[in-house]
């Protein structure tokens, strides 16, 4: 054996595998750096008066709560539009059109949609929605949320009932049951986590987005829960405050940040937690 | 062979797209007995049994060719109503096919398809299948307990349970015991030879001794093609063909 | 074994009304299903038509030339989508080169070094990490990186590229903090944990044996990646990239916090810029004016257009991963 070619490889060896180390230290540095800097400013900031008071103009005291609100107002309307029709498309894609053609140019346009830029979904909504109803509205907003949960449930639907066994499906359909009753009642409950999980992931999604609300719900000063007024959400304020130059906005926008944060982390080791035990049965 | 007839295969081809898995199958099965279907691995024994309750039609690209009678009845015919079909034609798969349900609601799903029974009378139904699969003893205290928590034998049985309850006319089962161990194969078997009294059975098995052991005639394939049909008991004691004999006795497959 | 006489009464009839009854409702559910799956195509389709009526203004008065005009401006109604381009370009190509090398470390590190029992715990923060909100990347990179990299990085860069060739332009005062530059480090911070999760993702589809059969060759473990596991994942990990760039292109609110929005074209990475989604973040609200609404939307529409692009080969390429995985299990 020649022991200096082996040197010369052992050498090289270390040096990637020594560079693959500082990456990862390097990169989970930065996202450490992160977390660290969003709790030390966020922290102090979260009080009562947070959730009890809304945003107040510069150089007065008070929360976000009528942000916070209009957060939730925005992803549940999102949330209980999209979620029904995603689940039938992924079902469409998964069950009925499975081998059809037409399903595999959805799968594709899904696809797309799934990573396609967030603040084009905005100019969409405002074209179809705020131009031709002559204002900005949450309904606007949900609309544009929606718009972005649809593929997020659409795609974890399809990938969830593509994990059944076919076994499953052609026992159903032995006993005599017609291809809807089997999708209701076998298929669904036995990707029902799965779907669970798909939408807790949609919701994590859409919590901490800005780009489409930001000409279709707009923003609102006040506390407002009209729905066809312009509705104030936490990742907008959050944009107008730190861009401000006021020091209490930026107090206020660290604390919405990682109030965003916490909830995208909650949202997402739920899912997981939910997506690990399905996978254990 | 002087039985009635249930069903009549005749000259049936299957084909999955280009590939021709069947040919030309020309057999009978009888009333009230168990017919085994033997043969190596992709000779189209479960392919067969999947024709007569066209559970294939659930995929594309796959269509038969002949005739099936039930009955007398064509049951390839387009105007055929597959889920009539299927409520008529019971079947247990290779691995037990719980649903995610409770032990109760699986025996439930079927008879709730086409009938609206009263509660009284769909637990006596219900009751009724668990017994008939030897099941009963064992799960009666907890039908409220989900089918995936049964152990793999006891599942299995859930199954025939399941397809039993619906009364249909013929009962398909595709190599049953696979994957179950020896006392529930036991167990399994002796529920086969119960179900005769009613039933008309096809039995899809890899197992030689288990096709002797259970059923009445037996049909022994190769490549797609039906070699031998006749009584099981002459299949396995005299053998007309030369393929049927060395693959019972093993030499080949 | 059977318990007591259980005879078998005649089987159940099926009336005609139930089996039509159970074919209707088969065929309302698939139509359904159908309607709402062909959802998905109209938004998209609605996306392609609502970004093409809007802009059809800037297209019909500018034309082509709207894409190589650098001059933005609002009085005189002039408008050109070059220096949005140029920064979105220059922005996500700083963030794959930092981002890319970075994210495989991770993934090489995480499956082949990490010990046992912190693969998972890391590979988990991972991939939360993957999931927060860009805001969160940009109000950072606004109050904590700007101003770190202002006082400590780039007067330095400065100083020591100062009288080298192209880098001296490129690295030229001064000192903003923000800029395209940092824009370009943000993007790279946030796309980091998505393409180390894809990349890990892919690497656990190179087959166990491969990986033996070579170490059992005596291969060292840089080798074993090298020769064995990078191309065998090859497709999957350029698809990967190509997906991260995608979304890199489009992002918008890491960007907008830190870019400065200013329209034009600097040689200096440390200089102000915009990038098409920054500034339709910045300016579509507060545009006035027919033509300079319609401008922004064609910004949206070339977005749309590239993004497409690079989000159609990725899914190519991922694609084929999935026939030919799906071939050797079969």
């Amino acid at each position: 054996m020649n022991t200096g070619i082996y040197a010369r490889r052992r050498f090289i060896n270390r040096i990637f595998l020594g560079l693959s180390v500082a990456a990862t230290a390097f990169g989970l540095g930065w996202l450490a750096l992160i977390l660290g800097v969003l709790v030390y400013q966020g922290f102090s900031g979260l009080d009562l008066a947070l959730f009890m008071e809304s945003t107040p103009p510069p150089g007065l005291t008070g929360g976000l709560l009528n942000a916070i609100v209009g957060s939730l107002f925005m992803s549940i309307v999102a949330v209980a539009v999209g979620t029904p029709i995603g689940i039938l498309a992924g079902t469409y894609l998964a069950e009925y059109g499975r081998y059809t053609r037409l399903a595999f140019v959805l799968r594709f346009v899904n696809d797309i949609l799934l990573s396609a830029p967030s603040i084009v979904i905005g100019l969409f909504i405002y074209e179809v929605m705020v131009v031709s109803i002559g204002h900005f509205s949450a309904w606007a907003g949900a609309t544009a949320l929606s718009v972005i949960v649809i593929p997020v449930v659409v795609r974890t639907t399809e990938g969830m009932l593509l994990l059944i066994p076919n076994t499953l499906r052609e026992a159903a359909a032995a006993l005599g049951a017609p291809r809807a009753h089997v999708i209701r009642t076998v298929t669904w409950r036995a990707a029902q986590t799965g779907m669970v999980t798909g939408v807790l992931l949609a919701v994590a999604r859409i919590s901490g987005e800005t780009a489409p609300l930001l000409f279709t719900a707009l923003n609102n000063q006040f506390f407002s829960v009209d729905p066809n007024q312009p509705m104030a959400s936490l990742p907008v304020v959050i944009f107008q405050m730190a861009m401000s130059p006021y020091d209490d906005w930026h107090r206020l926008a660290w604390s919405g940040a990682l109030l965003i944060t916490m909830t995208v982390l909650v949202l997402s080791i739920i899912a997981r937690t939910l997506e690990s035990r399905s996978e254990q049965k | 062979m002087s039985d009635t007839v249930k069903v009549a295969i005749n000259k049936l081809s299957f084909f999955y797209g280009q590939f021709q898995a069947l040919k030309k199958i020309t057999l009978p099965l009888y009333r009230n007995k168990v017919t085994a279907f033997i043969g190596p691995s992709g000779c189209g024994k479960s392919t067969l049994l999947r024709v007569l309750n066209r559970i294939y039609e659930l995929y594309p690209r796959q269509h038969a060719e002949g005739e099936v009678l039930l009955d007398g009845v064509n049951i390839l015919l387009p105007s055929q109503d597959l889920n009539i079909l299927r409520a008529k034609v019971g079947m247990v798969f290779q691995k037990p096919t719980p649903f995610p349900m409770t032990i109760f609601d699986n025996i439930a799903f079927g008879l709730q398809l086409y009938e609206k029974l009263p509660r009284s009378e769909l637990e006596a139904r219900v009751e009724t299948a668990l017994r008939r699969a030897a099941l009963w003893d064992e799960v009666k205290d907890k039908l409220n307990a989900s089918g995936t928590s049964l152990s793999g034998g006891q599942q299995q049985r859930l199954c025939i349970a399941r397809s039993v309850a619906t009364k249909p006319e013929l009962i398909l089962l595709d190599e049953p015991c696979s994957a179950l161990d020896p006392i529930s194969t036991a167990k399994i078997e002796e529920l086969i030879y119960e179900l005769t009294n009613d039933y008309t059975i096809v039995i899809v098995t890899h197992n030689m001794q288990q096709a002797s052991r259970v059923s009445d005639h037996t049909a022994f394939m190769y490549l797609g093609e039906l070699v031998e049909f006749g009584l099981t008991e002459q299949i396995f004691t005299t053998p007309g063909n030369k393929r049927t004999e060395d693959y019972i006795t093993g030499r080949f497959g | 074994m059977v318990a007591g006489p259980l005879s078998l009464d005649a089987p159940p009839q099926f009336s005609s009304a139930i089996i039509r009854r159970a074919h209707r409702r088969d065929w309302m559910f698939h139509r359904v299903t159908q309607a709402s799956a062909l959802a998905v195509l109209a938004i998209f389709l609605g996306i392609m038509w609502s970004l093409l009526s809007g802009a059809w203004p800037a297209m019909a008065a500018f034309g082509f030339g709207f894409l190589w005009t650098e001059s933005w401006n609002p009085v005189r109604e002039v408008f050109g989508a070059a220096a949005p381009i140029y920064g979105t370009l220059v922005t996500s190509a700083i963030a794959m080169a930092i981002a890319v090398p970075v994210g495989i470390g991770i993934a090489i590190f995480l499956t082949e070094l990490c010990p046992r029992q912190l693969r998972r715990p890391i590979g988990v923060a991972v991939e939360l990490l993957a999931g927060i909100p860009s805001i969160i990347y940009g109000i950072w990179g606004l109050f904590i990186l700007a101003p770190f990299l202002q006082q400590n990085v780039q007067p330095w860069a400065i100083d020591a590229f100062a009288g080298i060739p192209v880098l001296e332009d490129l690295f030229a005062g001064p000192p903003y903090g923000i800029g395209i530059f940092t824009a370009g480090l943000i993007l790279a911070i946030m796309t980091l944990p998505f393409i180390c999760a894809i990349t890990r993702d892919v690497f656990e589809t190179v087959p166990p044996v491969l990986k033996e059969a070579a170490y059992g060759l005596g291969a060292t473990t840089w080798e074993v990646l090298w020769k064995v596991v990078l191309p065998y994942a090859r497709g999957g990990v350029v698809g990967g990239i190509m997906l991260a760039l995608g979304r890199t292109l489009g992002e918008t609110m890491a960007v907008t916090f830190v870019i400065g929005n200013a329209h034009r074209i600097s040689e200096s990475l440390f200089a102000p810029g915009t990038t098409i989604s920054a500034a339709i973040a910045n300016e579509f609200t507060e545009a006035l004016g027919d033509l300079y609404v319609s401008s922004l939307i064609e910004l949206g529409l070339i977005l749309f257009f590239v993004t497409f692009c690079v989000l159609a080969a990725a899914q190519y390429m991922l694609y084929r991963l999935e026939q030919r995985a799906g071939g050797a299990r079969a």
